[in-house]
């Protein structure tokens, strides 16, 4: 989860956005953290360098639960 | 060093351009077929500049796997992309066979987009503004007999190509087409003497289009000197009119 949190926040920072101090599995990506369908394409890449998991690839993903579940397969 | 993937890279036009970039001090990450005289004579010419990968762009379920993640590799920053590798599929359209048209848009037009998708991914992770350059074809304009099939692979890379730019353009991501006359490459080499004057006296100049030419126009399109030029399609054709 703080992995999440810290590729979330490198995102947010490179589009001059406030950090974010805390997920949870109930996060909502586009509610909660603002993410645009860019944002959400970033954040896809830089899951995939990190866990060699294209979240996207199955269908859409809305919270960080939804993420958690594809990367522990 | 800036690094560029070239498709299409062991002769005629991509072998310009990979030529060109070396010159410049840049790295080519290149991938065709073939290993030609003239591209193991550049590498030799080059040896810490380019880096080759034997692949058939008709593979284009294997792209992700063997070019971003074997060849590339996701650590490494790439600056653009130019999608030069083609083939063409010449004969009048009442003779269609549908077997190598599918094959020609595998090569032309699905697996340039397929490029485009792990490329536009390779520019995010890096947070890139990265240039792509497709080679489209004077064909898709002015229409020449038996090229019809072939022309429609590239009028689809032009309009994707506008089309990416119209989607990135606010992460600084550029896409530009350089729409090609009739060069003397093996592409052009079952053309005869009189189809290929007939071809040439349709054009200003009166002459086919220089590879130099065209390679030139790419690497200003890939340099931070064309960062207002994006969705364009710039004609280096000899002035076919």
């Amino acid at each position: 989860m703080e992995n999440l949190l810290s590729i979330i926040n490198t995102i947010l920072e490179n589009r001059g956005r406030k950090k974010c101090d805390s997920i949870s599995p109930e996060t909502d990506l586009k509610r909660d953290l603002g993410f645009d369908s860019f944002d959400l394409a970033e954040f896809t890449v830089r899951i995939e360098v990190e866990y060699d998991v294209d979240v996207f690839e199955d269908g859409i993903v809305y919270t960080i639960g939804d993420i958690l579940d594809r990367i522990s397969v | 060093m800036k690094k560029y993937l070239i498709t299409g890279i062991s002769k005629g036009l991509g072998l310009e351009i990979a030529r060109q970039i070396a010159e410049a001090g840049d790295y080519v990450y290149g991938i065709s077929r073939t290993m030609t005289p003239e591209l193991r004579e550049l590498m030799s010419e080059y040896p810490d500049s380019i880096n080759h990968l034997p692949f058939d762009l008709s593979a284009t379920e294997l792209v992700k796997e063997k070019v971003f993640k074997e060849f590339v590799g996701l650590k490494t920053s790439l600056a653009g992309y130019v999608n030069n590798g083609a083939c063409a599929y010449d004969d009048i359209i009442s003779n269609l066979d549908y077997s190598k048209l599918e094959d020609m848009y595998k090569v032309n037009v699905f697996t340039p987009m397929m490029m485009s998708k792990y490329v536009i991914r390779n520019f995010l992770l890096h947070s890139v503004k990265g240039s792509i350059v497709h080679i489209s074809s004077i064909s898709a304009h002015t229409g020449y007999k038996g090229l019809a099939m072939y022309a429609s692979t590239k009028g689809a890379i032009e309009a994707f190509s506008k089309n990416t730019a119209r989607e990135w353009g606010e992460r600084g991501i550029r896409s530009n087409t350089v729409v090609a006359g009739f060069m003397e490459t093996s592409m052009s080499s079952t053309l005869s003497d009189e189809q290929k004057d007939r071809i040439f006296n349709r054009t200003s100049l009166k002459s086919a289009t220089s590879l130099q030419s065209v390679a030139s126009t790419v690497m200003f399109l890939l340099s931070d000197k064309a960062d207002s030029i994006t969705g364009e399609n710039i004609g280096v054709n000899a002035g076919t009119i």
